[in-house]
């Protein structure tokens, strides 16, 4: 399962990152790593998702949404 | 024991055990993400006393100042580029990279103060623990403290302080409060390192170093250091239970969706290209009308004693070019004013989501779509635009295809030229000319790419989106003549000395025949007259081989706006009050045309209005370039306009005259 078909309101754990080696470490470097959960915030006007992790809200496109595996968490956990 | 590991943050040499020190006023850095404050903690620091220049050395733009922390002397404050990891991805992040990882590092930081953003503190630790492996010296200064109470998050300043064995001091550079407990703890700091000079901090927390070996240590390493940043969470970090969405969630569902993302994203950018056209407008008709009227007018009764050629050259060369700079200076304004209230607020990182994939289509990033909207308005502050952009190839690749986006200037020859020779479909020629402008810049884009861009793949989208904010005046006034004295100190000169140096060729007369003495003479016998007559032969092949349009597209190097002025001057015809009504001027073209194309006067217009379309906009572009690119790319991308212009404006001539 990846982040890519979740809708707004899901809450996720990430497992691992797919991408290339360059991505998956600048991901990495924005909190984007093994057991880190995010949350669906919104879907973006031409596709991307709007995400929380943490405190943050980073946006990625489909490709990338698509690159992380994920497993459903229960939404009352925080990171 | 000794580690085999190769540390992926250390240097491949060894550490030397001094540190280099600068002569003079110790140099401390301020580091941090972007988005958090920085730059606005470094303004509220640093006041009037500041710069903004290349690092030596470097093409990377740096701010310095000085700055007095507490009683003794001042320190050398450098505002180093933000970034979320000391892992380079750009020049920027290199020399931060650099400068802090490299203990023989020329300029190297005496001091690091950290920007920690409070309502965001898990990526700002993981910054922190990275400037931490390096063993650099650092105060963390915690930020947003104000947002994160809004929000319901608390941050314990004093055990994240006794977490990281660093000094925290919160602060709120908006409202100056918190910077003299700063200045106090980086005094203290400073003075400490003076007593222990020599004696090196090894690596505060090496993860790098504590990590299992694997096929991708730094992915390991990123992934040990979040692990710490969750540690020292839990227990400086506190959460009011029940924080859902936030305020700025809630307007995002709706600015970024479906619906209502592109209608916003095309309001706003109506907005800023309205802005940037007709409110600039009369500010710069009023700057020039003042320059040309009341300053002309003294100027020329001031020098009512001297000679003709001194009062033509101070008038009409010097005076001029100085009021041609000025009317840029309200545009630049403008245009920087929306720069810093779209950063500010935070909508710029949501147009980019937004178009992100549109932009993509095109090959281009999606932050690009800003500077080419204004560029249909003028390409100057386009240019300016292009540090939006994170990756400077990204900014080189944008900057070289501005050129091609038609700026409003552009329209006012073709307008003229179109009524005269097309009539009732002028409109039609005029739209194809905005058309083409597209196709140049998505196929110019396109060609760039595939040849000196290559490297640049289609990078995935991962935006940090800050939360909205109302911008400050202080932030935006700080930030607008900032980069408008970074304008003028470039271009200024440049124009200034372009308007004169076509003055005096067109003021200095050419052969005995002439009979007229310099300042006096007819453009036809000036040497301007004779270099557009050598150029002319040049456009032979696009059928334009003539020199009224060769002394047009001359000035129109210098600004498109001067171009109806020549084209009216080199025929001694009066400049048409309206284009519609072209009158004499209007019946001089046409036999211009008429002869140098061969009796295929059409096909040439539209060759002549091709080549004014892609060949270099004006002056103050190449400026601008120059400040933004450098020279090389400069020089390059001014080659590749004109042969792009030339080739083009030949295929229509050659091909359209086998129609018409």
């Amino acid at each position: 399962m990846t982040l890519r078909g979740c809708a707004p309101g899901t809450h996720a754990r990430i497992q691992r990152i797919t991408t290339d080696a360059q991505d998956r470490l600048r991901l990495a470097e924005l909190g984007f790593v093994r057991g880190a959960e995010v949350r669906v915030i919104g879907r973006g006007a031409t596709g991307g998702l709007l995400l929380a992790l943490g405190d943050a809200r980073v946006a990625v496109d489909d490709a990338t949404a698509h690159a992380v595996d994920i497993e459903p968490a229960p939404a009352a956990s925080h990171a | 024991m000794p580690d085999p590991r190769t540390p992926v943050l250390t240097p491949a040499c060894c550490p030397t055990p001094e540190h280099t020190r600068t002569a003079g006023a110790p140099v401390v850095a301020l580091v941090g993400n972007p988005n958090v404050g920085k730059s606005t903690l470094f303004n509220a620091l640093t006041g009037a006393r500041r710069h903004v220049g290349n690092w030596p050395g470097k093409t990377v733009q740096v701010a310095r100042g000085t700055w007095p922390p507490a009683s003794g002397t001042p320190v050398d404050l450098a505002d180093l580029p933000g970034t979320y990891s000391l892992v380079p991805r750009s020049p920027d992040e290199e020399l931060t990279r650099d400068l802090l990882v490299d203990p023989g590092a020329e300029g190297r930081p005496d001091l690091v103060v950290v920007t920690a953003d409070a309502a965001n503190l898990a990526r700002n630790l993981y910054l922190l623990a990275e400037i931490l492996e390096t063993g650099v010296r650092c105060v963390v200064a915690l930020t947003m403290t104000d947002v994160a109470r809004a929000r319901g998050i608390t941050v314990d300043e004093a055990s994240l302080a006794r977490e990281l064995g660093v000094p925290v001091i919160p602060v709120v550079p908006r409202r100056r409060q918190g910077l003299d407990a700063l200045a106090r703890a980086v005094r203290k700091e400073l003075d400490h390192a003076v007593r222990e000079e020599g004696d090196v901090r090894r690596p505060a927390r090496p993860f790098h170093l504590a990590v299992p070996q694997g096929d991708d240590p730094e992915l390991a390493a990123a992934e040990a250091r979040y692990a710490w940043v969750h540690e020292v969470l839990a227990v400086v970090r506190t959460q009011r239970a029940g924080a859902g969405l936030t305020l700025s969630d809630r307007v995002d569902r709706v600015l970024t969706s479906r619906w209502f993302g592109i209608p916003a994203f095309l309001a706003a950018m109506w907005g800023v290209f309205t802005a940037t056209t007709t409110l600039a407008k009369p500010l710069q008709d009023g700057l020039g009308a003042f320059v040309d009227g009341p300053v002309t007018d003294s100027a020329t009764s001031a020098l009512s004693g001297a000679p003709g050629w001194l009062r033509g050259l101070l008038v009409d060369g010097l005076i001029g070019g100085v009021g041609q700079l000025l009317t840029f200076v309200p545009l630049m304004v403008i245009m920087f004013v929306l720069l810093a209230l779209l950063e500010d607020s935070g909508y710029m990182a949501r147009a980019a989501f937004v178009v992100d994939r549109l932009m993509r289509r095109l090959g281009l990033p999606g932050r690009a779509f800003l500077p080419i909207i204004v560029g249909f308005g003028c390409n100057v502050p386009a240019l300016a635009g292009l540090r939006i952009l994170g990756n400077r190839r990204q900014r080189l690749l944008v900057g070289m295809i501005i050129p091609y986006v038609s700026c409003s200037a552009r329209l006012t020859v073709y307008v003229l030229f179109a009524a005269v020779f097309f009539g009732s479909t002028a409109g039609t020629v005029v739209f194809a000319m905005y058309l083409l402008s597209v196709l140049l810049v998505v196929g110019i884009g396109m060609l760039l790419r595939k040849t000196l861009f290559r490297e640049l793949r289609g990078e995935a989208l991962v935006l940090e989106l800050p939360p909205y904010r109302l911008p400050t005046l202080r932030v935006v006034g700080a930030q607008t003549w900032q980069k408008l004295a970074g304008f003028l100190r470039t271009a200024a000169g440049v124009i200034v000395a372009t308007v004169t140096a076509v003055w005096l060729l067109s003021a200095i007369p050419l052969g005995a025949a002439s009979g007229t003495s310099f300042g006096e003479t007819p453009i036809e016998h000036s040497v301007f007259g004779a270099l557009s007559r050598a150029a002319a032969p040049a456009f032979a092949p696009a059928g334009f081989d003539d020199w009224h349009a060769a002394a047009a597209l001359g000035t129109g190097f210098v600004a498109k706006e001067a171009v109806v002025a020549t084209v009216a001057q080199t025929y001694s015809a009066d400049e048409p009050d309206h284009p519609d009504h072209a009158g004499e001027l209007g019946t001089r073209l046409h036999e211009t045309f008429e002869r140098s194309s061969g009796g295929h006067p059409l096909p040439a217009v539209l060759a002549f209005l091709v080549f004014l379309l892609a060949y270099t906009p004006c002056m103050a572009t190449i400026a601008t370039q120059w400040q933004e690119m450098g020279g090389r790319m400069t020089l390059l991308s001014t080659g590749i306009q004109l042969t792009v212009a030339w080739l083009l404006a030949v295929a229509v001539f050659q091909i359209g005259s086998l129609w018409w």
